[in-house]
């Protein structure tokens, strides 16, 4: 797998490839700017960006901007955004262009080298993944009332992972249960949320994201 | 002002030597009417009446005036003085018989160009004072926005330092101490060398916050006052610089932090862009005015234009009505003078 990193900080520019380098994927090209970036996706074209959300010249978001306009020109372009803050009116931006192919992670959890190498892969795989920070704010944010009362402890435990796009076989090893009892949480929190039922996992993240954003 | 309670009192007097003399006039001017009825001569006792009814009329009109809002008080009771005198006057030229000459009319003459040009000269007066009042609204609407320009700039600016500086140095960290763990079976010569790197930029991390710190408040100024803390500042710095005179007391903290970072600020450039063997700072405090005087023997050409930051310096001393002037001719030498008024407090203990 080939990426192109964008980071305008050397230090952790650097940090990013040797994680990836460490775990046999190929840094094709790491860049400190969003003009330098785009030329590299013109030239690489990787099977994934991984972006910082701040870069010259202002330093506010255009790695943001630089990530949906790259999706912009070649949809379903993977793009994984990082950033030293969550905010999920990013995390909503980005996914108007299409949620397939998204990340969004604090750079925080790029401290869990294993989980981030995986949140890379599902990315480059067409995958959605959220940070969780995000997840629980959407969560708690909207007052669901209603509909999220109906939910189980456990279902909206579910429903979270869900919305950080994990799989059901992950959703199953985080809680130490078996995958049956996961696709019997999931239907019913699908249910219970008239959302519709599907067994591709990331129409199933969509549907729920979806749901968590409508105004 | 007077206290209030004052005022009612004068009030509660006023009023009674008014009803007293009201009361005294009446009995006077009855007594006068039965002598004069009970002895059947001409009718003399007008002149008694009229010379009872002056004062009266007098203090009435001066009370009336006293009425007035405060500022126009002495107009209004003059013009109520002239008012009752010019009365008087026809009164008089009316009870002695009237005559041909109209007489009253040059004193009446005489208190309205009195009173007329007492209103000109207060009107004048007025006018200026209200001008002055104008003016210090621009100011002071002025170096408010001036003031909120700065800090705004100041939080961002902070911000960006800890953003860029300790937060991203943390990451890294907490990026190398992950892959750490995961390598530490397998690359144990790489493991070394990131926790190794983990450590040194921790303490790089340490000494940003530190930097930021002292950008916003700098220990040193509250522990030994603006001299002392110029004198430290002085030290650290690529040109030597010589730290002259003292200031008898503490000035109001805010003024201190403004005006050691506009030291501080004076200094950078002399650094940076004077190329300068030598520079001095004098400091004093005279006739209610702190002042520091920043002069260095380098290329000269400094300005105090907007994208400088000694614009962020007179933005900051003007908060607290200070001024900054710089003489810097091209070639040197650059002489900076900062003047800020203020009250001292007693010599730190």
């Amino acid at each position: 797998m080939r990426v192109v990193i964008a980071e305008d900080l050397t230090l952790l520019r650097d940090g990013l490839a040797r994680i990836l380098r460490a775990h046999d994927i190929e840094v094709a090209a790491a860049v400190g700017d969003p003009v330098a970036l785009a030329t590299a996706l013109e030239e690489e074209h990787p099977d994934i960006a991984i972006v910082d959300v701040r870069m010259p010249p202002t330093f506010t978001n255009e790695g943001l901007v630089a990530a949906i306009g790259a999706r912009n020109r070649r949809p379903g372009m993977p793009v994984l955004v990082l950033s030293q803050y969550v905010e999920p009116l990013y995390a909503r931006e980005l996914m108007l262009s299409g949620a397939a192919g998204v990340g969004y992670l604090l750079k925080d959890r790029v401290a869990d080298v294993g989980a981030f190498v995986d949140a890379v892969r599902r990315v480059a795989g067409g995958g959605t993944v959220l940070d969780p920070d995000v997840v629980t704010s959407m969560l708690s944010h909207r007052d669901r009332g209603q509909a999220m009362a109906r939910l189980t402890a456990r279902e909206r435990e579910v429903l979270a992972f869900i919305a950080e796009g994990r799989s059901n076989a992950a959703i199953a090893a985080k809680l130490v249960v078996t995958p049956k009892a996961v696709d019997k949480h999931i239907n019913s929190i699908f249910m219970k949320l008239d959302l519709p039922l599907d067994a591709d996992d990331n129409r199933r993240v969509l549907a729920v994201l979806r749901y968590l954003q409508a105004d | 002002m007077t206290d209030p309670g004052r005022g009612a009192r004068w009030d509660a007097t006023w009023r009674m030597v008014l009803r007293q003399e009201a009361n005294v006039s009446a009995a006077v001017g009855l007594l006068v009417l039965i002598i004069w009825v009970l002895s059947g001569g001409g009718f003399w006792p007008r002149w008694v009446w009229f010379g009872l009814a002056v004062p009266l009329a007098l203090q009435a009109g001066v009370r009336r005036g006293l009425r007035a809002p405060w500022g126009q008080r002495l107009l209004t009771v003059h013009g109520a003085v002239s008012v009752v005198l010019a009365f008087t006057a026809l009164a008089i030229w009316v009870l002695a018989g009237a005559s041909r000459a109209f007489w009253p009319v040059w004193p009446a003459l005489g208190l309205g160009i009195a009173f007329a040009l007492h209103g000109w000269i207060r009107h004048g007066l007025s006018a200026g004072r209200e001008r002055a009042l104008l003016d210090r609204v621009d100011v002071l609407t002025r170096t408010r926005s001036g003031a909120v320009d700065v800090q705004a700039a100041e939080l961002r600016r902070i911000e960006r330092d800890l953003h860029d500086g300790a937060q991203s140095r943390m990451v890294s960290v907490a990026m190398n101490l992950g892959l750490a763990e995961e390598l530490l079976d397998k690359d144990p010569q790489l493991v070394a060398e990131l926790v190794a790197e983990s450590r040194s930029s921790m303490l790089t991390a340490l000494d940003e916050l530190r930097t930021v710190m002292r950008g916003i408040q700098p220990p040193v100024l509250a522990d030994r006052g603006l001299a002392g803390a110029v004198r430290a500042l002085a030290l650290h710095l690529a040109v030597p610089v010589t730290v002259a005179g003292e200031i008898p007391g503490q000035a109001p903290p805010p003024v201190e932090s403004a005006v050691y970072f506009a030291v501080s600020e004076c200094l950078a450039n002399v650094v940076k862009h004077s190329g300068a063997q030598r520079a001095d700072v004098d400091l004093g405090y005279r006739d209610g005015v702190l002042w520091v005087v920043v002069s260095d023997d380098g290329d000269g050409g400094a300005s105090v234009t907007a994208g400088t930051g000694l614009r962020g310096v007179a933005l900051r001393l003007e908060v607290f009505d200070g001024t900054i002037a710089l003489t810097s001719p091209a070639g040197g030498p650059t002489v900076v003078r900062m003047e800020v008024p203020c009250e001292l407090s007693s010599p730190r203990t």
